[in-house]
């Protein structure tokens, strides 16, 4: 089991109750993964506990094998000195290179790529954050929000191809469109609201890998899983 | 950008020697006290080339001051940027330091070093220094972290990176402060001169002070402020060819 949260609790500091006390799941295998729930739930903080970024959780995060952790989020910003592309290029590693043109075609960025990352529109910018993340070498990409402001076509094109792209790589989709990580996602952990036990329910998605692989009924099934463990 | 600061400058200069003969005829104030404005005029052509070349005499040492005062602040402000013990160590130090006024330190640079350039030159780059040190400290210590974050966990950050995505990010302040640090120059290299140094045009208004002669310490109050308002025009402008040529904008 790469990613186990045994217990996980948190509390920020100088708060006055928890954020979240008895966080447990795992994640078996590679793949599409989602964290849904209302705003400050705790999503965002779970994230950070995971990727190491916020230290001070209790309870047991296991990472065994999983040796490169990223969080990214939809608030982040490219340096304004240089265009998009020349920035891709030195960020991204000389094996990885060939990602680039392909990733920026799906991504619908070809026109731009020659813009100051202030001269594109926030969903663009977003893409162009996104680009630089999935052609780093890593283990698991947190995406927080990572797809904000982009058009639903686009979003369901580039998801699909982060899937097929990537296949052995673990993602965390943080997102509040309860049909995208329906259909998209393997597994769905849910953050219920407050005062309920538990505090989160994994629930298994309808993981798509093409448009046509989509069931109605099994969509159905899902969503209707989904509010009732919200 | 040029003509408009020098054009503000007449404005306020202006109405300030408006404002000294308006005091002078309404309470019958004698040319001795106050000059009548030909009397300004006679001091102007008289003295005016002597005052002329003492002003770029102090000007040209308060620009190699403030130039020598940026670089030191620029040094000490990077190397006390981090959270360290010896970044916390210059922050604490500057701040204590600035509180200390160099006017009380210049006479011991002069029973030290003497009446000359590099007496002057000190107190003009300490002057102008600790405002620009304490801005510079300001901007290095805060991280954008929305910039950052990316180089943080990909193990690309590099310090010289961190430097310049934060000047990049300020690229504004930090222009203006240098351009406003220019004025502090100036003043801390007349202080100097009205102290005790042998030039400048703060000895020139020393001796007018003696002399008891406001029509020259107005003529070199008119040389300072052009002087002054020229050079932060052609540092603004240079401030602004740089973030063009940076940002693209």
């Amino acid at each position: 089991m790469p990613l186990i949260c045994d217990k996980v609790a948190f509390t920020y500091p100088g708060a006055e109750y928890p954020l979240f006390t008895d966080v447990s799941f795992q994640l078996a295998a590679p793949g599409f993964h989602s964290f849904f729930g209302p705003s400050g739930v705790g999503k965002t903080s779970l994230a950070k506990i995971i990727t190491g970024d916020i230290e001070r959780a209790s309870g047991r995060v296991s990472t065994d094998g999983l040796n490169t952790l990223f969080y990214s989020h939809n608030k982040e910003r490219l340096p304004g000195w240089s265009g998009v592309g020349r920035h891709l290029t030195r960020v991204i590693p000389p094996s990885m290179h060939a990602g680039i043109s392909k990733l920026v075609e799906i991504f619908g960025l070809s026109e731009c790529i020659n813009s100051r990352f202030d001269q594109l529109s926030m969903g663009q910018q977003n893409r162009v954050n996104l680009i630089r993340y999935l052609l780093q070498d890593c283990d698991l990409l947190i995406m927080d929000e990572s797809l904000a402001n982009v058009d639903e076509l686009t979003r369901e094109k580039i998801i699909l191809a982060i899937k097929a792209m990537f296949p052995l790589r673990y993602f965390i989709y943080i997102s509040h469109n309860v049909m995208e990580v329906a259909r998209f996602c393997d597994s769905i952990l849910v953050f219920r609201g407050s005062g309920k036990s538990p505090q989160t329910v994994m629930i298994n998605g309808c993981n798509i890998l093409k448009k046509e692989d989509l069931r109605r009924a099994a969509l159905d099934a899902t969503l209707l899983e989904i509010m009732n463990a919200a | 950008m040029l003509p408009r600061r020098v054009f503000q400058f007449f404005i306020i200069f202006f109405l300030f020697l408006g404002g000294l003969m308006a005091l002078k005829y309404s309470l019958a104030l004698s040319d001795y006290v106050i000059p009548a404005p030909s009397g300004i005029f006679q001091t102007l052509i008289a003295e005016y080339r002597q005052y002329s070349l003492a002003t770029l005499n102090t000007m040209s040492v308060a620009v190699i001051g403030q130039i020598l005062s940026v670089v030191m602040a620029l040094v000490i402000g990077i190397t006390g940027r981090q959270s360290t013990w010896l970044g916390s160590f210059i922050k604490a130090a500057a701040y204590n330091f600035q509180a200390y006024p160099i006017v009380a330190l210049a006479p011991i640079l002069f029973i030290l070093l003497g009446d000359g350039f590099l007496t002057r030159l000190l107190i003009a780059a300490m002057i102008c220094y600790f405002p620009v040190l304490l801005s510079v400290l300001g901007i290095m210590s805060k991280p954008v972290d929305d910039i950052e974050h990316f180089y943080r966990v990909t193990g690309r950050m590099r310090w010289q990176l961190e430097v310049k995505i934060r000047t990049f990010e300020n690229l504004t302040q930090l222009t203006t402060v240098i351009a406003g640090s220019a004025t502090l120059a100036m003043a801390g290299t007349i202080v100097g001169e009205f102290i005790a140094a042998n030039a400048g045009i703060g000895y020139n208004i020393r001796i007018a002070l003696y002399q008891s002669d406001l029509g020259k310490i107005l003529i070199a109050l008119f040389l300072i402020g052009i002087t002054i308002a020229i050079y932060q025009a052609l540092l603004e402008s240079l401030g602004v060819i740089i973030k063009r040529a940076w940002t693209g904008r």
